[in-house]
């Protein structure tokens, strides 16, 4: 298993150099220079070319051909292009060019409470659709899995914006249930994030149910399901250790894929609920243009996507003794 | 069912602690109820706290509790009026204009903070230095200060200054101690100011947040984190920051003895607005800020009394206010009380002058610009929080023309029409569709693109909506990609030279006028008022000038903005202020009410 890891990890290497790749030709197609808005409103067209120059931005974009030719090495990969890997190869991001502060200060105050939002939420999410979908699975066909069905298709039509809406004014403020919003971090955390992290339970409930049953199903009309019933094993028995375990490995992947992306905490939640996660940030940056911070966060979790499924193949080694990792 | 079950045991214990954790004790309650806490909220997010870099009012509403200028605005006074701060009198002017002696108060010290290792963490006196590095700081190009623009071509020196900087290679420090010629300070109590032409704004800009003082010992401290770590001379220090979340600060103990105004503007007597007269500044202990981007929740807490004021989103405008502007009887029954004041800002679309299509057409700009019914348009998209514009000048300053009637302004479809003709004449056949670059793609602006087109439609002519985000808006206008743009101004101080700036045709983009308008007789208008002291001949040239631009219609003007806001009648002194930022020194609140209406 060992040489597998390390041979994957040597594939991932290509992948992650093709998304730097990918993340500058975006860079520089996208339109929006930061300098206007750095230069502030009156700016004029002198101080803006300054600020161009000490961020680097009228740099050659891939190569300074002038350095080449004058032997002057260093300062010919002095570039855009090479400046860009650099950075996030070394993890050497420079300061948000917005908040001037430095990416990683940044991530560490706010990945807590994104994490603090979104793993509860996922944890809540996943246990709650899993069972659903297994009990929809044991009486499929009826009247209770038709009801089923309809309430996830229905509670999948409606946009998350309006369970937030809702809860936040019927449940918060009418009712007091809950803080209306704010964000403490350490214990005090789960009472502001209760309400939030329930909402999203709730938004995320039928697109999850649904996929599950799906899963559960196609289980439920195996070979092995029938003779297990026919040797007279009972409902629970059945479904827990025998469906469960064998619809594990697409339940694995779509879990340990969504991991990396709770990194980045849920934009609307957040904002709604002014916890200071993660997707506004990465939000906010996109909408600034602050390149270092987008770098950074694109790198971040390309990186744990790309551990995440390394993560999953091995999972998919330890439910299911049939496959072995070479 | 087993109550021994494992699984119902733990969703017992979660249901009573969720419910013991969000149902126990009120959010935000104070355990010390003696102190007087002011809360308030931001909706967008406080970038930093270095005067050198803040550019955007939020991070100055914020910032300007901690850092003063040499002067400010008289808080009760209207028309806005400038009164010492940190200068202890006005300058002494020499009589070319040229040179400002500040003579500087003696009883000001910044507050304690670790960076002063000397004294051990005692805030030191100001002296007239720490404007000369401050300054300076914003003219060191390494700095990519958002604020050059401020001192830009004026002070003597200072753009060499600024020249040397941008000379220096990577790793070389700025040599702040090099002698900048229009930057002097004889004592430690004098500044002088030397200029290389005349600046009648220069006591407005004084009075502008990113040219106060700040301390050397700061900035060497904590380095590139100094936006962190804002050490002012002001009435408070910060607390606790929490980016994207909440920001406390504390009242500065070190702060000099400042009195609350003991005289005001017609009726501040008979509002309370001078109960407090004479009474040593600040009032409140401890100000609260909650970051807060939407709407609803923004709404929410205020109408629960976690604020203590609060502006009125466009959604909740008719749950609060009646069809006759008044606040609606169950809102004064909660203690909420309404204000209403103009905002110095002006919103159009702007032509880019450039454009080969509507840069060269004149009826074409007029047309369009009639083709706008500016009274529905407020009706529809501000709940009526807005006046028609006829120019770029607001009403609120004195160069403003209430007499003035701008044809172009005019909701008239006929003529109109009529100029489209013409338009199509001067263009040599049918016109393009035009484009209209919009920032944003929100409800609120694809409502008001279908609008313009529906507009633009009823007098014959074709325009396409292209929505975008702030960067590329910002990239589409600097680069003259634009053909026409929806934007706006609010002005920075109160003079209508911040509005003309925008038509100087030294100016064009990547510069303010991103109209990219160019009139010799403006320009030469606009030098000459820029160069004068406030008169009437001054106001009359505005007035000429103003007609000019009506005339050859850079822009479809549209409103001046009208702002309402409302605020709990326990907070007391509130009187909203355009221009200056540092207020809260002068609000109170009454505990007793607050305590009485919502139990803190």
């Amino acid at each position: 298993m060992t040489s597998y890891i390390i041979r994957r990890l040597l594939y991932s290497v290509p992948t992650i150099l093709g998304i730097l790749l990918v993340t500058f030709v975006l860079f520089n197609l996208i339109p929006g220079d930061p300098s206007y808005e750095l230069a502030g409103k009156s700016a004029s067209a002198e101080t803006i070319a300054d600020i161009r120059h000490e961020l680097g931005f009228d740099r050659p974009r891939f190569l300074d051909t002038e350095a080449l030719s004058q032997g002057r090495i260093a300062a010919a990969f002095d570039s855009q292009f090479f400046n860009h890997f650099r950075n996030a190869l070394t993890l050497n991001f420079p300061r948000s060019l917005t908040s001037y502060e430095h990416i990683w200060d940044e991530i560490r105050s706010r990945a807590p409470a994104s994490l603090s939002l979104a793993v509860p939420m996922f944890v809540g999410l996943v246990v709650t659709s899993i069972a659903i979908a297994l009990l929809v699975a044991f009486v499929q066909g009826t009247w209770l899995d038709t009801l089923l069905v309809f309430i996830c298709v229905v509670g999948m039509s409606i946009p998350m914006l309006s369970y937030i809406l809702f809860g936040q004014h019927y449940l918060a403020y009418e009712l007091g249930w809950f803080p209306i919003l704010g964000y403490e971090p350490g214990a005090q955390a789960f009472k502001y994030v209760a309400l939030p992290c329930l909402l999203g339970i709730f938004s995320g409930l039928g697109s999850y149910v649904r996929f599950y049953r799906t899963v559960m199903l196609d289980e439920m009309r195996n070979d092995y399901v029938r003779t297990a019933f026919a040797k007279g094993l009972s409902s629970p028995r059945v479904l827990f250790k025998h469906v469960l375990k064998n619809a594990m490995i697409p339940i694995i992947t779509t879990l340990v894929l969504s991991i990396p992306f709770l990194f980045l905490g849920s934009l609307l939640l957040e904002r709604f609920f002014s916890i200071p996660g993660m997707g506004s940030y990465f939000i906010d940056a996109f909408n600034s243009r602050d390149f270092p911070v987008i770098n950074a966060m694109v790198f971040m979790t390309s990186l744990l996507y790309v551990l995440g499924q390394l993560v999953t193949d091995i999972c998919y080694s330890l439910v299911d003794p049939r496959i072995s990792l070479r | 069912m087993s109550m021994r079950n494992p699984v119902i045991l733990v969703v017992a214990a979660l249901v009573i602690g969720v419910v013991g954790l969000t149902g126990c004790g009120g959010e935000g309650q104070d355990q010390d109820s003696d102190k007087v806490v002011r809360y308030l909220s931001l909706s967008a997010k406080v970038r930093g706290m270095d005067p050198m870099d803040i550019g955007d009012t939020t991070s100055s509403s914020v910032a300007s509790q901690i850092f003063e200028c040499l002067y400010q605005y008289h808080y009760l006074k209207r028309p806005y009026e400038l009164i010492p701060c940190l200068a202890a009198d006005f300058p002494t002017v020499s009589e070319d204009r040229l040179t400002y002696t500040f003579k500087l108060r003696q009883d000001v010290f910044f507050a304690d903070d670790p960076c002063f290792t000397a004294t051990e963490g005692r805030g030191r006196q100001l002296v007239a230095a720490d404007f000369i590095y401050a300054w300076k700081r914003i003219a060191d190009v390494k700095n990519v200060s958002k604020n050059w623009w401020v001192f830009e071509n004026y002070i003597a020196g200072l753009d060499e200054f600024r020249a040397y900087t941008g000379q220096l290679k990577a790793g070389e420090n700025v040599d702040y101690a090099r002698p900048v010629e229009g930057l002097e300070a004889p004592d430690d109590f004098t500044l002088v100011v030397k200029l290389n032409k005349t600046w009648p704004q220069i006591l407005y800009l004084l009075a502008h947040l990113p040219t106060a003082p700040v301390a050397r010992e700061a900035v060497q401290h904590y380095g590139k984190a100094i936006h962190n770590h804002p050490v002012g001379t002001g009435p408070y220090i910060l607390k606790d920051w929490k980016r994207g979340n909440k920001i406390v600060m504390v009242r500065n103990p070190k702060f000099r003895q400042e009195l609350y105004p003991s005289e005001g503007a017609a009726g501040d007597k008979e509002a309370g607005l001078l109960e407090n007269a004479g009474k040593a500044l600040p009032f409140i202990d401890e100000a609260r800020w909650q970051i807060v981007e939407e709407d609803q929740p923004r709404w929410l807490i205020f109408m629960r009394g976690q604020l203590d004021s609060s502006g009125i989103p466009k959604d909740f405008y008719n749950r609060a206010i009646s069809p006759g502007q008044e606040l609606k009887p169950e809102m004064k029954k909660k203690g909420i009380r309404l204000q209403i004041y103009r905002d110095p800002s002006t919103y159009w679309y702007g032509f880019n002058m450039e454009d080969p299509v509507v840069g060269s057409n004149k009826p074409l700009r007029q047309a369009m610009s009639m083709a706008i019914n500016r009274q529905e348009y407020i009706e529809i998209f501000t709940n009526n929080r807005a006046e028609a514009a006829q120019g770029p000048i607001p009403p609120l300053f004195r160069e403003y023309d209430p007499d003035a009637i701008n044809p172009n302004c005019q909701y008239n479809p006929e003529r109109a029409r009529e100029l489209l003709k013409e338009a199509a004449k001067v263009h040599g056949g049918a016109l393009p569709a035009i484009t209209i670059s919009t920032p944003g793609a929100d409800t609120l602006a694809r409502q008001m693109g279908e609008y313009v087109t529906q507009a633009m439609g009823n007098i014959g002519l074709e325009v396409k909506i292209d929505y975008m985000d702030w960067p590329s808006f910002q990239d589409r206008i600097k680069t003259k990609s634009a053909q026409v743009f929806q934007i706006g101004w609010v002005a920075d101080y109160p003079d209508s030279e911040n509005f003309m700036q925008l038509f100087y045709s030294k100016n064009v983009s990547p510069g303010p006028n991103n109209f990219n308008y160019r009139n010799p007789i403006v320009d030469a208008l606009y030098e000459k008022a820029k160069a004068m002291p406030d008169s009437d001949e001054r106001v009359q040239i505005y007035h000429q000038m103003e007609d000019i631009i009506r005339d050859d219609c850079p822009a479809i003007f549209l409103v001046h903005g009208v702002a309402f806001v409302l605020h709990y009648d326990w907070l007391k002194n509130y009187k909203p202020h355009v221009f200056g930022y540092g207020l809260l020194k002068y609000q109170n609140i009454d505990l007793a009410t607050r305590r009485n209406a919502v139990g803190r």
